[in-house]
């Protein structure tokens, strides 16, 4: 469309973010008008389980679910307050039509979903099938991740699907199909208890994954090592027996460091690399200029701590490697993971009791939701969208011509470059806020300015919302069934606890009405999402990600199966890679030599500083939901600039002050926090924030090449001491981008 | 029903807030969070502490309260100060060795943690304990604690001469009988470690 | 400020023989209030004795109860420092101003409850003010104090007399006249309005259940609304039912009434005289906030008032709380905030010194 229909601060007036707090006195509760349901937090690949309290209709609380074997009723602030999302004040209960002038009117619902189809057809039949683009989230639960790319494929036969996994997931989903040839973590999370040391690179599990946090504690209790690679120093580091303060972009420095050191010192298990993996050689070939002294220049970091690493981790007799965004989001994303994943073949230690490796998945659902086809080269079971085979099978499930199913589309970075190009013209999206969320956000928003049509399902009106022509009135987690698959690639159950309120919508219904409206009802008609997961299980079935022999009896009755699960007497497959046995044709895991290159954008003189960004545990993501949520917003009211005092002082900065962080795309003016535990070449950022406040503004859009994953963890930045701001958006209340 | 005691370890905590969040769901103290959680010097170091509160036998707070207000209950479990007694003058807040007690101004009224008394007089884990994602704070049996960490609980304090015997447990290593509180931990860092343990800076410089 | 003597010395007297003759004294007040007060008793109602006689004891009991209390250090240190600063003669007059509008907003409107929960404080408004009402009536009755009678020209009129001074006349029928006889059902209902909001809160309030004490929480509510209903029902029977049982409803409601008198220095209704201590509380922290601060002796940073501090140091010497730190420090100098920053590092010293240890070895 075009820019906003109406001034920023009347759209946020009508629409918020505003705050949901507990009354003064606190709720007044009677157990008594009250059930339990069992269900799972909606943030986070932990997916934690958790009870919602109901009454009447209404989400009136939390209980912890001690049973739940995962997290035994341990939560982070997010989970803890997650049920005061329910019954908030911003809830969207109408679609809204974009009224020029005006900002946002409610609409009925036939009017928008009309609306929707018409504007879909228009856009298809003047530029074609694929000027009209799907953009969906790995928040969504299987059916509805599934159901979105069936809906690309067959509804609106558009190449352009993607999904907001692509910032998430893909470096190490890349690498670890690559390397392993199946992506999912290795191991459940019990095997970290059973280690004898832990590496956990770019993984700041006490704010991004909390829970794991004991497993890492209840090792340590074992006598296990922990190594933490790290830019910033973590809550974990600070207890870690090695902590390595890694300039961002450094980190195949450290592991080709590592490796170099474990084959001198004959720490490699050269049996298990004989027998199970192929590529050994030109791996140990490629490291051997990786002296402690090289790899420490390119690690930023002194050549004793690398050794140090290798002498903790390469005699081990039992090891786990964990890794997160911190190595994920680079240009090098995927080689970060595969000299990562180097370290755990060449040891031999994967595949059995306390030896494995793993990816910490960041959203609700980023690991399921990327196998059922949201992403614009896979098809539902992890199968491959240019593979003949694959998707002929697909094709038969869907009943529809295997050469109706379009080929591989744009990824997200690039398919909002094609908005931006005015290539692609029109949008659909779910579950995703790209105005927050993307690398660049100026970019973003000026892309978005282009659209001209936008439909957008939500249950708040988001930052991305704004620019929607026709906004859907969408459901939250707990308002539909549904199954997710957790970080250790877990299938579980998400149980309704409330109906959607009046005037929203489950979002499947929402999409097979459009389905509908566009002729391919047949495809669609679904009276339920148990419907849509049974098809799902069937769709799956003989791909990697398969899912055919788990239904949701089933889950129930084993608190959760873990995929692949190919038949119904299948007790599924906690841990992967049993006896060497690997994800590729050949059965074995497959070295790849990675060599160090630069990151896209290094400090030079006139951008001097290393700017990398991150999260915190009051808030998840985009801060949509957690933005909208008092006791978050008390706890971690507004993103600050983290900057070391030797950094401080040279730039005259004192902390508290306001200051100016400016890259070659944009600025945010926030708050110093002066604080020892960073790199004084480095200052971090968080980015829930919209607007003014959005570290986003000052990220790069360079991409990995091989997964399309955005450059978040390095860009170059000056900063400097500013003023307090005093205009429009700096006066927003600061869940909307304003700052105090 | 199994008996379960409370065990805090300050070394585990990760400050993320959790046991924060979760006591203001409690329904002894709705919407008011009786917990501490200190950030010790955000600028130094990442270090937090929870702080329940320790469940005295001879609660000083109780000693030194001149409305008679608060009271143990059998089970041993320091409440709140009883409503219809407390005076807020603070003479609680400003006395307990582990400055627990909290002074609600809006209500005139000293509040305090009261182990979830909802929850844990009926055999459930207080609110923090369930939450918590490190284990920092532990609701557990004697026997599951002394097989599983490498320290062990102690309940026995020393304030200069004051010895004060706990309720709640702290986790030390297994040398120590009693924890004493004397002028030299109260400097912000124990001289006895180096300067800043946690500088990113210095770390990599030294290690040159 | 410095204290001319020391409050906290150690008495003479036992603690009960202190308490006991406080409550004679009380008693004693008491009965020469009635003696006096119904001019020797001819005003007195024989018919309402067992109440009188209930009320004493009742101050008895109150009276030893509060010399008890005042034993404590703390409370007497408070007792003591609330009115040397309330009294202090260039301050009397702000004083008396300031107390009146405490008074006002904790005792009158009670608005620190109200702030705890509406519920709550409806509950507790309806009961206290009703009770007031109640009590302003019945013990001047009962004592003898206050006295009707028909004028003598005019059966229509009625006197009233307080200590045998006429107070004023009135006719009957009048609203006035109305009210004045149906005073105590307007406070029973008030006290039925009050008993109702608070069992229907601690119905409906998990936390509440979990806490409360049968003889703390419940019994009180129960002789309130005992007293009440009897009440009421005397006069149900006096105007709708002829008269109906009313020889054995008042005498349920004398053993009601006479019940709670003697509960009233033991249980929850003490609060009633422990109460106004707030407002010498609230007296004792201006005091403090107007003069010297203490300061933490880790942190630097303020956190009460030099004066508490100080008196804190004293109650705890006499409570036998050893604070002392070595060389010449007070654990009481440390700030509470500190004191819990100061555990975490103890801990960790602990352990780092365990690990030191361990690599020494």
């Amino acid at each position: 469309m075009a820019k906003l229909p109406c001034p920023l601060p009347e759209i946020v007036h009508q629409f918020g973010p505003s705050l949901h707090t507990i009354p003064s006195g606190g709720w007044v509760r009677n157990p008594q008008d009250e059930h339990l349901v069992k269900t799972h937090c909606c943030f986070c690949g932990q997916q934690c389980g958790i009870q919602l309290r109901v009454n009447n209709n209404k989400v009136v609380g939390f209980e912890p679910w001690e049973d739940w074997p995962f997290n035994q009723g341990k939560l982070c602030p997010k989970g803890i307050k997650r049920y005061m999302q329910d019954e908030h004040p911003d809830r969207l209960t109408s679609p809204l039509q974009r009224v020029e002038g005006k900002g946002f009117a409610p609409i009925a619902w036939d009017a928008a979903l009309d609306r929707v189809a018409a504007e879909i057809q228009r856009i298809q039949g003047k530029y074609g099938k694929d000027s009209f683009a799907v953009l969906t989230g790995a928040s969504l639960v299987n059916e509805k991740a599934y159901l979105m790319g069936k809906f690309a494929r067959v509804a609106l036969q558009t190449a352009n699907i993607d999904y907001n996994g692509r910032l998430c997931m893909v470096s190490s989903a890349t690498a670890s199909k690559k390397v392993f040839g199946i992506d999912r973590s290795a191991n459940p999370w019990s095997d970290i208890v059973l280690a004898d040391v832990i590496l956990a690179a770019g993984a700041n599990i006490s704010e991004t994954s909390p829970i794991t946090t004991d497993y890492f504690w209840r090792a340590r209790d074992r006598g296990a090592k922990i190594i933490v690679i790290d830019p910033r120093m973590t809550p974990i580091a600070r207890n870690a027996d090695l902590y390595i303060p890694v300039r961002s972009g450094g980190d195949i420095g450290i592991f080709n460091g590592m490796l170099h050191i474990m084959i001198q010192r004959g720490w490699i298990d050269h049996d298990f690399i004989a027998q199970h993996t192929t590529g050994f050689e030109e791996v140990a070939r490629s490291v051997e200029k990786y002296t402690p002294e090289y790899a420490a220049r390119i690690a930023g970091v002194p050549p004793a701590m690398i050794i140090r690493a290798a002498e903790l981790f390469g005699p081990a007799r039992t090891s786990f490697v964990l890794h997160a965004k911190g190595i994920e989001h680079h240009s090098k994303g995927v080689e970060n993971c595969i000299a990562a994943m180097s370290l755990v073949l060449a040891s031999g230690r994967i595949g059995r009791e306390g030896c494995g490796y793993a990816m910490i998945t960041g959203q609700g659902n980023g690991q399921g939701a990327r196998e059922q086809g949201g992403k614009c080269d896979q098809l539902p079971g992890n199968r491959d969208i240019s593979n003949p085979e694959h998707r002929k099978y697909i094709a038969e499930v869907w009943g529809v011509p295997e050469e109706s199913i379009p080929q591989k589309g744009l990824s997200a970075i690039p398919l909002v470059e094609a908005i931006h190009e005015g290539k692609i013209k029109g949008l659909i999206s779910i579950c995703f806020n790209p105005i927050v969320s993307l690398p660049d956000a100026n970019f973003t928003r000026a892309a978005f300015e282009k659209l001209e049509f936008y439909a957008n399902i939500d249950f708040f009106l988001s930052e991305t919302s704004r620019y929607a022509d026709i906004v859907l009135a969408g459901s939250l987690m707990e308002e539909d069934e549904g199954t997710t698959t957790n970080t250790e690639g877990r299938v579980i159950r998400h149980r309704k606890a409330v109906l959607p309120p009046e005037g929203a919508r489950e979002d499947w219904k929402i999409i097979c009405d459009i389905a509908r409206r566009l002729g391919h009802g047949d495809k669609f008609n679904f009276s339920g999402t148990e419907e849509i997961f049974n098809e799902l299980r069937v769709a799956t079935k003989g791909g990697v990600s398969d899912y055919f022999g788990i239904t949701w009896d089933k889950i129930e009755k084993n608190n959760g199966v873990c995929w692949p699960c190919p038949t119904p007497e299948h007790p599924g497959t906690p841990r992967l890679y049993e006896n060497g046995k690997f994800g590729h044709p050949d059965g074995k895991a497959h070295f790849i030599p990675v060599d160090w290159r630069p990151s896209a954008e290094m400090p030079d003189p006139e951008y001097p500083i290393i700017l990398t960004t991150g999260r915190v545990v009051a808030h998840f993501l985009s801060g949509t939901q957690t933005r909208r949520i008092g006791a978050l917003i008390d706890q971690t009211p507004q993103p600050f600039c983290e900057i070391h005092p030797v950094l401080a002082t040279k730039l005259g900065i004192a902390d508290g002050d306001y200051v100016k962080v400016e890259s070659r795309r944009g600025s945010v003016v926030v708050h110093a926090m002066v604080v020892k535990t960073i790199r004084p070449d480095t200052v971090f950022i968080p980015w829930h924030w919209p607007l003014d406040r959005s570290v986003n503004n000052l990220t790069v859009r360079a991409l990995d090449p091989q997964s399309f994953i955005p450059e978040y963890k390095i860009c170059a930045v000056r900063v400097s001491k500013a003023d307090a701001p005093h205009d429009a958006i700096a006066s927003l209340e600061v869940q909307a981008g304003g700052v105090r | 029903m199994i008996r379960r005691e409370f065990f805090i370890d300050y070394s585990r905590c990760i400050g993320c807030k959790a046991c924060v969040q979760a006591c203001a769901e409690c329904d002894t103290h709705r919407g008011t969070s009786m917990i501490h959680l200190e950030t010790i010097e955000r600028r130094d170091t990442l270090q937090t502490a929870p702080q329940i509160c320790m469940h005295c036998d001879n609660p000083v707070c109780a000693r030194v309260c001149p409305a008679d207000a608060i009271k143990k209950t059998p089970d041993g479990v320091v409440q709140s100060s009883l409503k219809p007694r407390c005076i807020a003058c603070s003479n609680c807040v400003v006395s307990c060795p582990f400055g627990v007690p909290k002074y609600m101004a809006e209500f005139e009224q000293m509040m305090k943690c009261d182990m979830c008394y909802d929850r844990s007089s009926i055999g459930k884990k207080p609110m923090c304990a369930t939450v918590c994602p490190s284990g920092a704070l532990t609701y557990t049996t004697m026997e599951e604690m002394q097989r599983t960490r490498p320290g062990i609980p102690v309940n026995s304090w020393k304030f200069g001469g004051e010895e004060v015997t706990t309720k709640v447990y702290v986790m030390v290593p297994r040398e120590t009988t009693r924890v004493e509180i004397d002028l030299i931990q109260i400097q912000p860092t124990p001289p006895a470690l180096p300067a800043d343990p946690y500088d990113v800076a210095l770390m990599l410089e030294m290690a040159q | 400020m410095t204290p001319t003597k020391n409050p906290l010395r150690q008495p003479r007297l036992s603690d009960a023989t202190h308490a006991m003759f406080w409550g004679l004294a009380t008693a004693s007040l008491l009965i020469l209030g009635i003696l006096t007060g119904s001019r020797g008793l001819r005003d007195f109602d024989p018919a309402l004795v067992s109440y009188a006689g209930a009320a004493v004891l009742s101050g008895f009991g109150i009276g030893y109860r509060y010399a008890m209390w005042l034993r404590r250090p703390p409370t007497r240190l408070y007792w003591y420092r609330g009115w040397q600063i309330f009294l202090a003669p260039q301050k009397l007059l702000s004083n008396l101003a300031h107390l009146a509008r405490i008074v006002w907003n904790t005792i009158v409107l009670q608005r620190f409850i109200e702030r705890r929960s509406h519920l709550r404080w409806t509950a507790h408004w309806f009961l206290a003010w009703g009770c007031i009402l109640a009590a302003a009536v019945t013990f001047p009755l009962s004592f003898g104090w206050i006295r009707f009678e028909t004028a003598r020209a005019n059966q229509e009129i009625y006197r009233a007399f307080m200590f045998g001074i006429p107070l004023g006349s009135f006719h009957l029928g009048t609203p006035f006249a109305e009210l004045t006889f149906d005073i105590l059902d307007v406070a029973a209902v008030m006290v039925l309005i009050g008993v109702f909001f608070a069992l229907w809160r601690r119905g409906h309030d998990h936390g509440a259940w979990s806490v409360q004490q049968f003889s703390d929480d419940m019994l009180p509510l129960i002789l309130l609304f005992a007293i009440s209903i009897t009440g009421l029902f005397l006069t149900i029977s006096t105007h709708l039912m002829q008269g109906i049982y009313y020889g054995f409803l008042s005498q349920l409601h004398a053993v009601t009434v006479i019940f709670t008198l003697l509960y009233l220095p033991f249980g929850k209704f003490f609060h009633i005289f422990q109460r106004p201590a707030q407002l010498g509380v609230n007296f004792y922290k201006q005091a403090g906030a107007a003069g010297p601060q203490a300061r933490c002796h880790r942190c630097g940073q303020e956190f009460a008032s030099r004066m508490h501090i100080d008196d804190l140091k004293s109650v705890q010497a006499a409570l036998g709380i050893q604070y002392q730190l070595a060389h010449g420090m007070h654990y009481q100098d440390i700030c509470p905030a500190c004191r819990r920053k100061n555990l975490a590092l103890t801990q960790d010293g602990l352990w780092k010194s365990h690990d030191n240890r361990l690599r020494g070895n």
